[in-house]
Order: C-alpha cells, then structure tokens, then sequence
C-alpha cells in the first residue's frame, strides 16, 4: 500500500457511488488517517455521471483533484469514458461486466483491467439495493486503505438505523461488502 | 447565557459549508441572513438546524439582493451578521457590499466560488476574485481572505468576524466549491481556548440619548451631493484603509528565499503548489511559492521581496488572470518574467504545476 492513495468512483447518477466514498473516507478518518473526498456533480437534479474522487493517506492531502488515480471502478458505459483520463500506467481499471458494447473505450494503458459481475451478483444473490455496497468491498480489497471490520463498523455507523428496523439488511451487506472483496482478491 | 456550541478543541471530518456553519456559531454569530445558490447552499443548512439550538436566529431573503442589505441592516442594528454566496448570487451581494463600504457596516460574507460567467458550473472556480475584491462601483475597500483548507476556512471565518467588528471594513471569506462540497479533518474549537474572544458588537442606530446633546449624532450616509464632498468622503476612506491594511495583510511563503522558479497561487491551488514545490525541490529544482492570505489588501511589498529574487515566475489560478491582474498590480517595476498557468474554472493538481515548470526551464 503506498502512502496516498487515489480512487475515483464514477456511476450513474443513483447508483450509490457517492454514498460508498463518504463510507469509505469516514472508515479511514476514524482509523484515524488523513482523508479527502470530494464528490463531482453537475446541475442536474438526477442522472448524469458522478464521480466521486477519494484521496487517503497518512498524512494531510494536497490538491482536492488528481491527474491519475491508483483505482478507479466504473459502473456505466459513460462513467467508464469519462474516468479513462485518470488512467496511467500504476492505475487498476476495473469495471461492471454486464456494461455493454464498452471493449474499444477500455483504457488501454493501465496497470490491469478486470471486469467484476457485481450488478449480476447483487440481482441474482442478494438484493440490487446492495449492489454499491459490493462496489464498496472492491474498492477496499484493491486498495487496502481500511480494513474489513472497520469498514463493517462504518458500515453500521451509517446505516444502524435501518439495520435495527431489519436485521436481514445488516446481514445482506456484510456479505455484499466480503463478495465485493472476493471478486478482486486474486485477480490483481 | 446558553451553552457553547463548541467545548475545547475536538477533531471533526466535515465538508467546508459545514466548517462555515460551526465557525459562526463558535464566533457568536447572532443571524445569518440567506438565499440559496449551489455549492454555498449547506451552510445555510447547517446553520438553520444548529442555530436554534444556540439561540441565533435565520432569515431566508427572497434574492441575494435583499440578503446582502439585511445583513447590512442586522449589523446596523449592533448583530454580528453575516450571509454566504456563490457566483451569480455574489453579482447581486454587490450593491448592498459597496454600502457597506461607504457607510463601514462590517459585514461578512462567506463565497463559495462556483463556474462563470453566468450560471456556468455549480462545481468550482477562482472567477469571483475580481468581484469580491474590486465588485462594487468603488475602490474595494474590503477586506478578503483567501483560504485553502477546512481548517483555514474555519480559523477564518472567525477571524473575519473580528476583523470587520475592529476595521469596519466589509469582511469575505473567499473560499470555492471544492473547499465547500469536500469533506477533510481539521479541528474546531471555542475560539476562548486560543486566547480569541470576540469583540463586543454595538448597534449603529436608535442609541440611547438625544443626538447632538447627549452624544454625536450617527449620522450614515451613503448619499451625497457635490463632486467635492464625495471626493472628501472616499479620499478619507481609502486613507483609513490603506493605514490599517499594514495589519491586516497575511500570506505564507514555501522555499521561497532561494527560489530561481517562484509559483504564485492562492486560495486551494496553494495546496498544489506547495507539493508542486516539494516535487520540484526533490529533483533538484529551486523551486518555492508565496501565497497570499488577504488578496485584499494584498500583500505586495512581501511579494515583491520574494519575486524579486526569482528569476522567474509563474502565476497559478483557475481563472483566466483574474488573480495575475492583482500580482501585476503589485509587482509593478520588476522586470522578472511572468508567466500565467490559467485552468478557469478547473482544479489544478500538483502535476500538472510541475509538469508546467520543467516545460519552461
């Protein structure tokens, strides 16, 4: 794990990315490591691509923005076009797999690209509301920046309230979040 | 008395709009008066739930125009006011801004720079440094902080409010849509653990007494009839300005002394050029950086003492010299060339300066 770490998150509008980069930084700022996210949005009330750029590192972070990140996940044909910038040669592309027709706008220049099918997984194991949340797992697992239980914890801090409501749901995403770490582990 | 919103010091990971929101109430902010405008639009939100609990008070304004006088007029009446724009908002804060001016109301105004011109980008950008120090029809007699982090945007949003109460001068904290919408750690604190307490507040009108016996008359104007007169008027006020600006300037400087390549930048692109710096100096490179905190009033002899060194410089800005024109301004008379790194409306990343840098070596 080097000592900064970049990760731009890109979907469509609604599909949670934002959500999962607040998770992911608030994890790492109560394990007490220097955090920075900043999400990206246009005056568009819905859809749209966002992105979410999350810098973490050991000490206080500098410029808001990055040239190039060490991660980037993108969960639609135009978050993938629209995060191929921030690729270069230490960049780890990874992608849904059930985007269609995207082959000739892949990144050709990155470190890896690895299709994940975490949209197929979060339909046909668990619930599609979740589906972010292994988005989550992914990310932590390809870049180390929190660990598994303080993601869980952060996990909770966010959604306790609805975890108390139905108990299922805890369950629901604490599998989501290790099914997302299991489709990178081994393949990077 | 109620109870402090904040105790002690305490590290916090928020976005900038809500930094802002405590800042106020840590200074004993008693209103804020609002209208909304993206990416400005939390502090007010913040501000409306943690407000109450502190006793404060929120007015929402129909336009920015009425937002803008209403914090005139709260300060007026002896309340440490204050209202939060962006872009086309800050256009219409102008008026009430430069009444302000002439008639010494401080008040603060908090901006969060968004795209321009016109509705542009809800976003970021370093498009509102002509407007927030020179906006008005007048000579910019304000007083602007340029900040660059979540803690500076809290540092000074409670520093401005002293500032206006001490000076009289209209006060802004001059941040943008990045330090607003961003979430990092920094820690708030009651401004009384520092050694800060905020000065009294006093109202300007409906004072005890009859005017002219008991006490001067307040007399506020904004309005007057010779071209002699008004001249009196304004040469007075920049007289006082130019007299406090000595005490008010605040920049920083990064390897600055010896520094053959110099990067000027200010507000968050300074966090860009300060790494740009450590980059450059680790390849061997004398680079340094001098950043201005007031680029209203501007820290000009310190920057001409440290451009003057250099055998270059480079002015970094997400504008299209918008803040050069200031440096220019300042820097009148050095022969040093100066180059311009201009991405209006565009983050700037450490990068992409030293990539700039070693382009014109």
């Amino acid at each position: 794990m080097s000592k900064l770490t970049k990760l731009a998150l890109a979907g469509e509008g609604g599909q949670g990315v934002q959500s999962v980069a607040a998770i992911i930084v608030e994890a790492a700022n109560d394990a007490g490591r220097e955090a920075l996210y900043i999400p990206n949005f246009g005056v568009e009330q819905r859809g749209g691509v966002s992105v979410a750029y999350c810098q973490i590192s050991d000490e206080k972070i500098g410029s808001p923005k990055f040239k190039y990140a060490d991660l980037i996940i993108a969960l639609s044909d135009r978050a993938v076009r629209r995060t191929r910038q921030y690729v270069n040669k230490d960049t780890v592309f990874i992608y849904d797999a059930s985007i269609e027709n995207i082959e000739n706008d892949l990144p050709t220049n990155a470190k890896k690209v690895l299709a994940i099918p975490a949209l197929d997984i979060a339909k046909k194991e668990l619930t599609p509301r979740v589906f972010n949340v292994i988005i989550m797992g992914a990310a932590i697992a390809a870049t180390g920046v929190i660990d598994m239980e303080g993601a869980k914890k952060a996990l909770e801090k966010r959604l306790g309230y609805k975890f108390e409501k139905d108990p299922k749901l805890k369950e629901l995403n604490f599998q989501a979040l290790e099914r997302g770490a299991e489709l990178v582990k081994g393949s990077l | 008395m109620t109870e402090k919103p904040i105790n002690g010091e305490k590290r916090v990971f928020m976005t900038g709009n809500e930094v802002v929101a405590w800042a106020a109430l840590a200074a004993e902010a008693d209103i804020m008066y609002g209208y909304p405008i993206t990416p400005q639009n939390e502090i007010m939100h913040y501000w409306t739930r943690l407000a109450p609990k502190y006793g404060r008070k929120f007015l929402q304004t129909e336009d920015e125009i009425s937002a803008g006088f209403t914090t005139c007029g709260g300060v007026l009446s002896g309340k440490r006011a204050f209202t939060a724009t962006s872009g086309p908002g800050n256009i219409l804060m102008q008026e009430s801004m430069t009444m302000a001016e002439m008639m010494r109301i401080p008040t603060v105004l908090v901006v969060q720079q968004r795209g321009g011109p016109s509705t542009a980008t809800v976003i970021y950008s370093q498009q509102e440094v002509t407007m927030t120090c020179y906006g008005g029809n007048g000579e910019g007699l304000r007083i602007v902080y340029s900040t660059g982090s979540h803690q500076e945007l809290f540092d000074y949003t409670i520093k401005a409010f002293n500032i206006a109460w001490k000076y009289r001068f209209p006060t802004f904290v001059l941040g943008d849509g990045y330090q607003a919408k961003m979430r990092e750690s920094l820690y708030i604190y009651d401004p009384a653990e520092k050694g800060i307490s905020m000065l009294k507040t006093v109202p300007f009108v409906g004072l005890e007494g009859m005017p002219g016996v008991d006490r001067d008359p307040s007399h506020l104007r904004n309005t007057y009839n010779t071209e002699e007169e008004l001249y009196d008027v304004v040469t007075n006020l920049v007289a006082e300005y130019e007299k406090i600006a000595p005490e008010v300037i605040e920049y920083q400087t990064f390897d600055a002394d010896d520094a053959e390549i110099l990067i000027i930048a200010h507000g968050i692109v300074t966090r860009a050029a300060q790494a740009a710096v450590k980059a450059l100096r680790s390849q061997g490179i004398k680079a340094g950086h001098f950043r201005p905190i007031t680029i209203r009033p501007f820290p000009a002899g310190e920057a001409r003492a440290v451009a003057a060194k250099a055998k270059k410089l480079l002015v970094v800005e997400s504008a299209q010299g918008q803040f050069q024109r200031l440096v220019k301004d300042a820097l009148y008379g050095l022969t040093v060339p100066m180059e311009g790194y201009f991405k209006p409306g565009q983050g700037i990343t450490s990068e992409e300066i030293v990539e700039e840098v070693k382009k014109g070596l």
